[in-house]
């Protein structure tokens, strides 16, 4: 129950880009048409999903104060949380260009259609945001983490999906000529993000 | 020497990561004395803020010696556990943190303002997103709040996050933990409505989850100095 | 030291035309947030400033000894390490101003800006063009930071960097602060405005299509 409130939350609450603006760069430049911004959506969710637990485990059983206490009492004092962002970007990167390779080797016509994403997601603000998160929220086990993670993906996609369609729209409006292009993206962006804020009130 | 030899590629990313670690491993050692230090102001500045004082960083130390008389562990029962006692940042009442399950006992810190005694009491909770925590001041008569401070690890900026303001936090002061000898802690409501039978405070519009989880650290965690609270009345 | 035409573009070009957040869209992401006051938007600015400056210049020095094939990855290991030292310094001597920027310090890794640099720039040119394109992004990046939390403070709370400017006497007078500008997305709004600004005066830069 805990998990289904939390996946609720994170994609209408505290929306990846609409609380936190992050993941906002791909979030400008691929919102042109809906069937590349739901490639992206994709994309950014799975990775998101497979590297929030990875980096969830890494910090609780490796880089935490006193996490290493499993190896035998005299660890309990390493504190190596100092390399936790080395680690997380390492962890991403790695895994981005893994996938990359894997997606690559055994389905051409998945990699033709999301190949082009991947590389951009290494520098995602939203996948680093979803791990810094998760290590300053303490979430309590594997499953709420993972939870949080998709919950945080697919709200992501929802936001880039809707822009995408609006701009689609909005090549038929007549927008002032100073504000054509990125100017009227963030309006948009910013208006659809005052609209999400009416969701904070909901008791979850 | 080939770049794009594999061989390469590896010895590279190795001595590369070697160097990055042992620099950062350096630095962290370097700066860990001094980020100890402000992590020990930051809490004298909250203990100060329940005593309702905004002390800057750098009058914190003189203004919670000047203050703080005394600090200690107390067991279940509510007596002061004996060799507990001092206000130093390595005394056992300032290093121990709430919420780890190994605690000696519940710290409480005693402060003196304008020849009252004050007792200050370390809270722990769960907000929306993260742990919220913060500090109860109490007078001496064991019931009525004489201020209060909350921090918050990560709640939503503009509303849950609202819980560290004054507005939010003066509120409490003069309200009454007890009622009719019982125990019965302030409750934070929705703005608007009331509480039966209880002290309460308007909670943030917006961060309802937020507010329940400050009602709920003021029930459990103040409720575990409950004994002690009660032999403070006894006292009077 | 008179600099060269050449130098010159390098270094303000991104403070105008070639502006990393207006004109080249990037690194919006890990900074918007922090913008609700003057003084973090400051620090920001300044943190990251140093990052690209520094980043640029050892991804410079090290572009003649790169792997192609994990060229992304040592990237950011460097710029991850940069961030980290940052972060540990704010830690140690912006306490305060550390707990407010919270998870966006580190989020400086992913700033697009920083990549973006580092690929465009650093990778083909030497040490001290390379310095001086970090610190003109960083300080193009910066200008509209700083833009964007001196209104939100100034409309949002009245104050600046923590100083009460707006005086008492209007609040008397029936003045209000504008809650709103507290919210996120005013962020995003007074960007777009600064973008129109922008764009109005000039006319090159204007897109076609929407």
């Amino acid at each position: 129950m805990d998990a289904i409130s939390l996946i609720i939350r994170s994609i209408f609450v505290d929306n990846m880009i609409f609380a936190y603006f992050l993941g906002m760069c791909s979030f400008l430049a691929v919102s042109k048409n809906v069937k590349t911004a739901l490639g992206l959506g994709i994309a950014v969710t799975f990775v998101l999903v497979l590297t929030l637990p990875i980096n969830y485990l890494l910090e609780n059983y490796v880089l935490k104060a006193g996490a290493l206490v499993w190896l035998g009492e005299q660890y309990a004092t390493v504190d190596l949380s100092v390399f936790s962002l080395l680690i997380f970007i390492a962890v991403i990167a790695s895994f981005v260009q893994l996938v990359e390779m894997v997606i690559e080797r055994f389905s051409p016509a998945l990699y033709a259609s999301l190949g082009i994403f991947l590389p951009l997601i290494a520098v995602n603000c939203a996948i680093l945001g979803g791990s810094l998160f998760m290590q300053q929220r303490e979430f309590a086990n594997i499953g709420m983490a993972t939870a949080y993670s998709f919950g945080s993906g697919i709200g992501w996609m929802l936001a880039i999906v809707g822009m995408a369609a609006i701009r689609e729209k909005l090549e038929y409006s007549h927008v002032p000529k100073p504000l054509k292009g990125l100017g009227i993206t963030f309006i948009i962006t910013a208006l659809m993000a005052l609209g999400f804020m009416s969701f904070s009130g909901i008791n979850i | 020497m080939n770049r794009e030899n594999s061989g390469y590629t590896i010895i590279y990313a190795s001595v590369m990561v070697i160097i990055v670690a042992l620099g950062l491993a350096f630095t962290h050692q370097v700066l860990i004395e001094k980020q100890t230090a402000n992590v020990n102001i930051d809490k004298m500045q909250q203990i100060l803020r329940s005593l309702n004082i905004d002390a800057s960083a750098d009058e914190a130390r003189s203004q919670y010696d000047a203050l703080v008389k005394n600090a200690y562990l107390i067991n279940s029962d509510g007596t002061k556990i004996e060799g507990t006692e001092g206000t130093t940042p390595n005394d056992p009442a300032f290093s121990t943190e709430l919420g780890s399950d190994d605690t000696a006992g519940l710290p409480v810190y005693e402060a003196e303002v304008e020849g009252t005694a004050i007792y200050i009491l370390p809270m722990r909770g769960a907000g929306l997103w993260g742990p919220i925590w913060g500090y109860l001041a109490v007078e001496g008569d064991g019931s009525t709040v004489y201020g209060s401070e909350f921090g918050h690890a990560s709640e939503t900026p503009g509303l849950g996050a609202e819980i560290v303001t004054p507005t939010f936090r003066k509120q409490f002061i003069g309200k009454e933990l007890f009622k009719e000898g019982n125990f019965v802690s302030v409750a934070v409501v929705k703005p608007g409505r009331s509480a039966a039978n209880r002290d309460y405070v308007d909670g943030i519009s917006g961060g309802t989850i937020t507010s329940q989880g400050v009602d709920k650290m003021l029930l459990n965690s103040v409720g575990e100095y409950k004994s002690f609270l009660m032999n403070l009345q006894a006292a009077q | 030291m008179a600099l060269s035409s050449k130098t010159k573009a390098v270094l303000l070009g991104p403070l105008n035309k070639n502006n990393p957040i207006i004109v080249q869209v990037l690194g919006i992401c890990s900074a918007l947030a922090v913008t609700s006051k003057l003084e973090p938007s400051l620090v920001m600015a300044i943190s990251v400033t140093i990052v690209v400056a520094f980043a640029n210049v050892i991804i410079s020095l090290l572009r003649k000894t790169i792997p192609n094939r994990i060229r992304i990855i040592v990237q950011l290991v460097v710029a991850a390490a940069l961030v980290t030292i940052v972060s540990e310094v704010l830690k140690a001597f912006a306490y305060d101003v550390n707990k407010q920027l919270s998870v966006f310090v580190g989020l400086i890794v992913t700033n697009c800006i920083l990549m973006g640099r580092l690929e465009a720039f650093a990778l083909g040119n030497g040490p001290w063009p390379s310095f001086l394109d970090g610190i003109g992004n960083g300080l193009g990046y910066g200008w509209i930071l700083v833009v964007v939390g001196f209104f939100r403070e100034l409309l949002g709370s009245g104050t600046l960097m923590g100083y009460q400017v707006i005086p008492q006497s209007f609040y008397e007078a029936g003045y209000e602060n504008n809650g709103l500008m507290m919210l996120a997305p005013m962020a995003i709004l007074l960007v777009a405005v600064i973008i129109w600004v922008h764009r109005a005066n000039n006319k090159e830069l204007q897109e076609e299509t929407n």
